[in-house]
């Protein structure tokens, strides 16, 4: 919700200001200032150093605050340079340089109290260096909001108060992110070592310290990624009708606030820690349930800590139609024991469930289990079998693609309707997104290389909301642009997710065609690469580096069989509504489609007859959408790399020339 | 009326603001960026910021995630 605007006087001049924001803020907006030494842009205010005190008047009553700590909450007056102001600011600055008279940050801030002589109050404790230690807690803060630890705090009281690791020891679990030594106003805490070498470190912090910052500063507004982790877009998806349910035959489902983040928060997670992936990492996208009791399998009755789930796991969950959370934590907890992939099981196991609920298996081939939509202990069950290597869990571990080949030979189940249903492409599984209203993400994931994933593009938002890529030209620039950046992190083994899972607030005011790419978090990508290499980066060299692996992964893929476009055209569930049960759940949706897209009046046609004239429409749309793609990305019209390209991008080696030749 | 992403439309009320349109949108998702006719709203003005009948509105989603 917006705040409110409250009406205040700074040194007579009218400020409207936020209800609940901070009264330094407010003066400096006014265009006042007022000297500060314990005040840092990215830090939370403590007022600690006191010297941004102003006297203000409420209700007919004088007295001073701290205006960087001092929420506004009702009309004041405020004067930041009164006579009574003032004189407690000289004696403050006198006392900081009577204390440490050599450090340039106090010298500063002093003389901007009218203060040049600290004589008054030097003592014992006066200390002549000049990158002495002044107290200012940015460092304590720093730890402690960048990236979530405290290994610094002070000890002591009064003229013994001091800087310190507990005990007074090195503090092992500190990994020497640095980020104290970034906020340190007078060099008191040096960085001796940079155990990495690299070319030019300042430049990596610098930027790694905006990272920082954001984390602590816009995160809890953003995405909470500190709190709940991936999983804070499972209510964003339910909300957008993009939330996979039954086997993505729907987008939302009333019970999946059952599984929301915040229910995982209250009631699972117990602890926010970086996964180890990045010691330090300011984000701590890792969330864990400790003390969790099993039901099921071979550790039944045991308490255990689970690692999850993120939003792929628990939006499974929702597709096999399970809203409940103590399922989904255990499932996720003998998936990571057993080594299987969450995406790969929830995708299968909602298309077994279909096909049980269609008649398509039975119990006979199950081995008694019912496993209709939203049967979770069934499921538990089938993922046991397949950890021991018994039973149906044995065909279920084969995956879609076996299934549907299996189940059409032996079964004499139709393979149409099987292929339509079994979201799996190049022998993958979908990962948890619904599709169907988002051309680009159609193609996204059926052309990603290795199979549907959405790592290569990600890109409903920009087409199916935004309406930001209308065009097929638009789609397929995306399409090559998406995939090639996004395959960047993974040449580099850098994470993604410091790119676009915090935005600073400057992004919004790039149009929108730049905003989507984030430009202030590529450059800083860019940054830490030349300050590790020394070799500076831009757009069109990353995009090169990574087109050369790209085509090359297109290139094994044809060797290995799936690297044509048969394989890049997806079962029809993610272009479309498969069943009248699916267009009918949204048939406002589709019917003003047929309207306003195909030119046809659809209030009196059969709904089969509607499903198959949209179905001609969307996979047409399909095929020109990839035949752009392709086009872009200097492939041929069956989707295999020219010579023309791998010449280009100067891997026309003899023996992967001789893959693609018999292919152009 | 008024036109979302060059596409969608919403019926236009006297009084309206931001605030409304995201509402009659569903529109809940935390990384957006609204302008009105060309003119980016501040977040903490989507309750008061006055929207013009006919007027031109983007809501930018953020893609995250993926």
């Amino acid at each position: 919700m917006a705040a409110e605007k409250i009406e205040i006087t700074i040194n007579d001049k009218p400020v409207g200001v936020a209800r609940g924001s901070y009264l330094l803020a407010a003066i400096q907006e006014a265009g006042f200032k007022v000297p500060t030494l314990c005040h840092h842009k990215d830090l939370t205010p403590n007022g600690t150093c006191r010297l941004c005190i102003v006297e203000i008047e409420v209700r007919g009553r004088k007295r001073l605050v701290t205006s960087c700590n001092y929420p506004v909450r009702e009309p004041i007056r405020v004067a930041t340079d009164s006579p009574r102001v003032h004189q407690h600011r000289k004696v403050l600055a006198e006392m900081y340089l009577g204390r440490w008279p050599n450090v340039p940050v106090i010298k500063d801030v002093a003389k901007q109290c009218g203060v040049t002589d600290g004589s008054r109050f030097r003592s014992e404790l006066t200390d002549e260096n000049p990158k002495a230690c002044v107290l200012c807690t940015h460092c304590v803060r720093g730890c402690a909001e960048f990236i979530q630890e405290r290994i610094l705090d002070f000890a002591g009281r009064g003229i013994k108060r001091h800087l310190t690791m507990p005990f007074g020891d090195v503090d092992p679990t500190c990994v020497g992110c640095t980020s104290c030594a970034y906020v340190c106003p007078t060099g008191a805490i040096e960085i001796v070592d940079d155990k990495n070498h690299p070319v030019d470190a300042r430049l990596i912090r610098d930027h790694g310290m905006k990272v920082n910052a954001e984390m602590a500063n816009l995160d809890p507004q953003q995405c909470r990624m500190r709190q709940v982790g991936t999983a804070n877009i499972v209510d964003v998806m339910d909300q957008y009708d993009l939330l996979p349910v039954h086997n993505y035959r729907f987008g939302s489902h009333p019970d999946a606030k059952k599984i929301y983040a915040d229910e995982m928060r209250k009631n699972y997670f117990t602890q926010d820690e970086s996964d180890s992936c990045w010691l330090g990492c300011s984000m701590s996208c890792c969330k864990a349930a400790e003390n969790f009791t099993l039901r099921t399998g071979p550790y039944a009755g045991q308490k255990v800590l689970i690692d999850g789930p993120e939003y792929e796991t628990a939006a499974g969950g929702a597709n096999m139609g399970c809203f409940d959370l103590d399922f989904i934590f255990e499932w996720n907890f003998y998936c990571d024991t057993y080594g299987v992939d969450t995406i790969s099981f929830a995708t299968c196991m909602a298309f077994v469930m279909e096909c049980f609920e269609a008649g398509v298996i039975t119990t006979e081939h199950t081995g008694g289990k019912e496993l209709r939509p939203g049967a979770g202990d069934a499921a538990l069950e089938c993922l046991h079998e397949m950890a021991r290597g018994e039973g149906f869990g044995v065909d279920v571990g084969q995956g879609t693609r076996w299934l549907k080949k299996k189940w059409a030979k032996e079964y004499g189940a139709d393979p149409q309707f099987l292929q339509d249903i079994g979201m799996e492409a190049k022998g993958l599984e979908y990962s948890e997104y619904v599709s169907k209203e988002s051309l680009a993400q159609q193609a996204g994931y059926t052309m990603a290389v290795k199979g549907p994933q959405h790592d290569e593009a990600w890109l409903i938002f920009m087409d199916m909301v935004n309406n930001q890529i209308p065009t097929f030209e638009d789609k397929a620039e995306a399409l090559y642009y998406f995939p090639l950046w996004r395959t960047w992190f993974g040449l580099l083994g850098l994470c993604k997710l410091p790119w676009n899972d915090v935005v600073p607030l400057q992004n919004s005011q790039y149009p929108p065609p730049v905003a989507a790419k984030i430009p202030d978090h590529v450059n800083n990508y860019f940054k830490f690469f030349e300050g590790m290499t020394g070799i500076p980066l831009d757009e069109e060299k990353i995009l090169a580096q990574s087109a050369r692996v790209h085509n090359l992964q297109r290139v094994m893929s044809y060797m290995l069989g799936r690297g044509t476009r048969e394989h890049d055209i997806p079962p029809y569930r993610a272009v479309g509504p498969v069943t009248s049960e699916e267009y009918e759940s949204r048939r406002e949706r589709y019917d003003k489609q047929m309207k306003e897209l195909l030119g046809v009046e659809p209030d009196r046609k059969p709904v089969e007859e509607k499903i198959a004239l949209l179905r001609r429409y969307r996979e047409a749309q399909y095929a020109k959408v990839i035949d752009s793609a392709y086009q872009r990305r200097g492939w041929n019209k069956n989707g295999v790399p020219t010579l023309a390209r791998l010449k280009e991008l100067g891997i026309d080696l003899p023996e992967i020339v001789a893959i693609v030749e018999g292919a152009q | 009326m008024l036109t979302i992403n060059d596409r969608d439309r919403v019926d236009w009320k006297p009084g309206m603001t931001v605030r409304d349109v995201l509402d009659a949108m569903g529109y809940s998702y935390p990384l957006i960026t609204v302008s009105v006719n060309g003119q980016v709203v501040d977040r903490e003005e989507y309750d008061h910021f006055p929207v013009p009948d006919g007027a031109q509105i983007s809501v930018f989603h953020l893609a995250h995630g993926g």
